[in-house]
């Protein structure tokens, strides 16, 4: 059962007692540990079209991307703090209309992992 | 022209795993090697579990002891850790194969190790040229791959071959058609960890380790990933602790759930959070894993191009091996190089050995063997669920003292089981998942 995509897009639910024992994590917090090399002058995240977004009943990349990049404006549109992002690829391929345009950051920019 | 042509005999796209051991080789037979890695220093793109298996370090620099790598700890215990929802129960082995020294594996922190592993192909003679990201390759008009193009002002580097190991992300890997569509949320796992900072001789006294010379590294399955397909793992570093899990990527779009979220459950889970208690999060991050196994490959080569590492899907998840393949395959299209160059012939029937070459190991045999276990975990979700909550209660139960008959608490631990699956079933699970590790 792949995921559908586009309209097609089914979100699921947990039972309601297994979503409860969900924290509720403040993902600044955890974004303090990261080390960027913040690329000011572009980002290489990109909504390719807003009218997908605004059609979009679910929204998942609010939720999957492991940094928060995704948010919901006041206005209703999608915003992306690229600064925060990791690199793993997932908004790309997450999104079930394929509508986030996606680069790697110019060479030297983005995340630099201590440890990883 | 008013910049010179910068020419190599080979470039290698990306300094991880894969790329490092494909210059250094290559560098070793006598190429003049270009590396060319995006982040600030070969690593710092990074993230895994994780543990290095030696066999593969040994193959490229057998004296590797003697270079001081950057390990943490040897795995000296290893093992699996079924999560229920309040318990816990471990199955874990030391000793014997895990007292080798050097170690089988030693678990280690990418940006340390990915440094160190390129040094050992600088020190062979590559050229390591860093903060600098491969846009495109140059190719000639009939479509053969003659070097890359960077984003560099004039960034062009030519180069009769070039090893592409750009990571999970196989953007080149589809600029240049060797898949012909992106990747699919079904065959991804979105792994994310933090790195809790404890001292060492706490670290020695929670996971019962004799001292820093000793390591942990469970897989956690079970309440981790919330009944859902992924896996959890723990691994013991000196100073700090690696914690995190891996769940596929389309099921955290369709459940929309925050991994953060995820992990601080597991973190708060009563058998876990006396393990990092008062530790202090040194780094949170996620990566890719590409599980999609065999039937994600691309085509591993081209004219004037392989592919290798996790670029080629070269992941067994059950068995938590890649940086293995990575490694190995770096070496395979390597020693494919230097066969294109001896022979002057750089087209894809000399490239076409490579393939031959991971035919003849491990990694093509075992990655056809395991072709099924990807699919296996999203349809068979009670491993994740029935079992680990059914190990906790029967073992639960037959260490305890009820004051009752031990045949009516053994009639009670096989209900315990067939409460949520019945024997046949229960069997017919063992059968698919043999069915799918073996290749059947």
């Amino acid at each position: 059962m792949a995921m559908k995509t586009g309209d097609a897009f089914e979100a699921k639910e947990l039972p309601e007692d297994l979503k409860e024992t969900l924290p509720d994590v403040y993902v600044d917090d955890l974004l303090m540990t990261l080390k960027y090399f913040i690329d000011e002058e572009a980002t290489h995240l990109w909504i390719k079209d807003v009218n997908v977004c605004a059609r979009c009943e679910y929204k998942p990349c609010l939720y999957f991307c492991p940094v928060g990049v995704y948010s919901l404006g006041s206005n209703g549109h999608i915003q992306v703090a690229y600064q925060s992002c990791v690199e793993c690829g997932s908004c790309r391929i997450g999104c079930p209309y394929r509508n986030i345009g996606w680069a790697l950051p110019r060479g030297g920019f983005g995340v630099a992992f201590k440890f990883g | 022209m008013n910049s010179e042509r910068i020419e190599f005999d080979a470039v290698v796209v990306g300094a991880g795993l894969a790329g490092a051991a494909a210059a250094m080789v290559m560098a070793r037979g006598g190429l003049n090697v270009a590396l060319v890695e995006r982040g600030q220093k070969p690593g710092g793109k990074n993230y895994f579990g994780g543990a290095i298996y030696t066999h593969a370090i040994a193959e490229l620099v057998p004296d590797f002891m003697d270079r001081r790598p950057p390990f943490e700890r040897p795995v000296t215990e290893a093992g699996f850790w079924f999560l229920a929802r309040d318990g816990l129960t471990r199955m874990t082995v030391q000793g014997g194969e895990l007292n080798a020294d050097p170690a089988d594996a030693y678990i280690t922190l990418r940006a340390n190790f990915d440094a160190w592993w390129a040094q050992q192909a600088q020190e062979a003679g590559a050229l390591l040229i860093p903060k600098t990201t491969v846009v495109d390759f140059l190719r000639k008009q009939t479509g053969e791959v003659v070097g890359v193009v960077t984003d560099r002002p004039q960034g062009e580097i030519h180069a009769p071959v070039v090893i592409i190991c750009e990571g999970v992300n196989n953007l080149l890997a589809q600029k240049l058609g060797l898949i012909d569509h992106d990747l699919e949320p079904a065959t991804l796992a979105l792994a994310f960890k933090q790195v809790i900072s404890l001292p060492m001789e706490t670290i020695n006294a929670r996971f019962g380790l004799q001292d820093e010379h000793h390591g942990l590294a469970a897989s956690v399955l079970g309440d981790v990933s919330l009944g859902l397909p992924g896996m959890g793992f723990v691994y013991t570093n000196k100073g700090s602790i690696s914690i995190g899990l891996g769940m596929m990527l389309d099921q955290l779009a369709e459940y929309r759930l925050r991994p953060y979220d995820i992990l601080q459950r597991y973190l708060d889970h009563p058998a876990i959070a006396p393990l990092v208690q008062g530790g202090q999060l040194l780094e949170y991050g996620g990566h890719l894993i590409p599980e999609g196994g065999y039937h994600a490959m691309p085509k591993l080569y081209t004219d004037g191009a392989m592919i290798a590492g996790d670029a080629a899907a070269m992941v067994n998840a059950l068995h938590w091996e890649g940086t293995n393949m990575a490694i190995i395959a770096g070496k395979l299209a390597a020693e494919t190089a230097l066969e294109a160059h001896s022979r002057g012939d750089f087209t894809a029937r000399v490239m076409s050995r490579y393939e031959d070459r991971l035919g003849e190991g491990f990694i093509l045999k075992d990655l056809k063997q395991y072709r099924g276990f990807s699919r296996f975990l999203e349809t068979h979700p009670q491993f994740m669920d029935v079992y680990p909550n059914f190990l906790n209660d029967s073992l639960g139960q037959f260490f305890s003292a009820y004051g009752k008959p031990k045949k009516e608490l053994f009639n009670g631990m096989l209900g315990a089981l067939t409460n949520r699956r019945s024997l046949i079933r229960a069997a017919g699970d063992i059968v698919s998942m043999a069915r799918s590790v073996m290749g059947w």
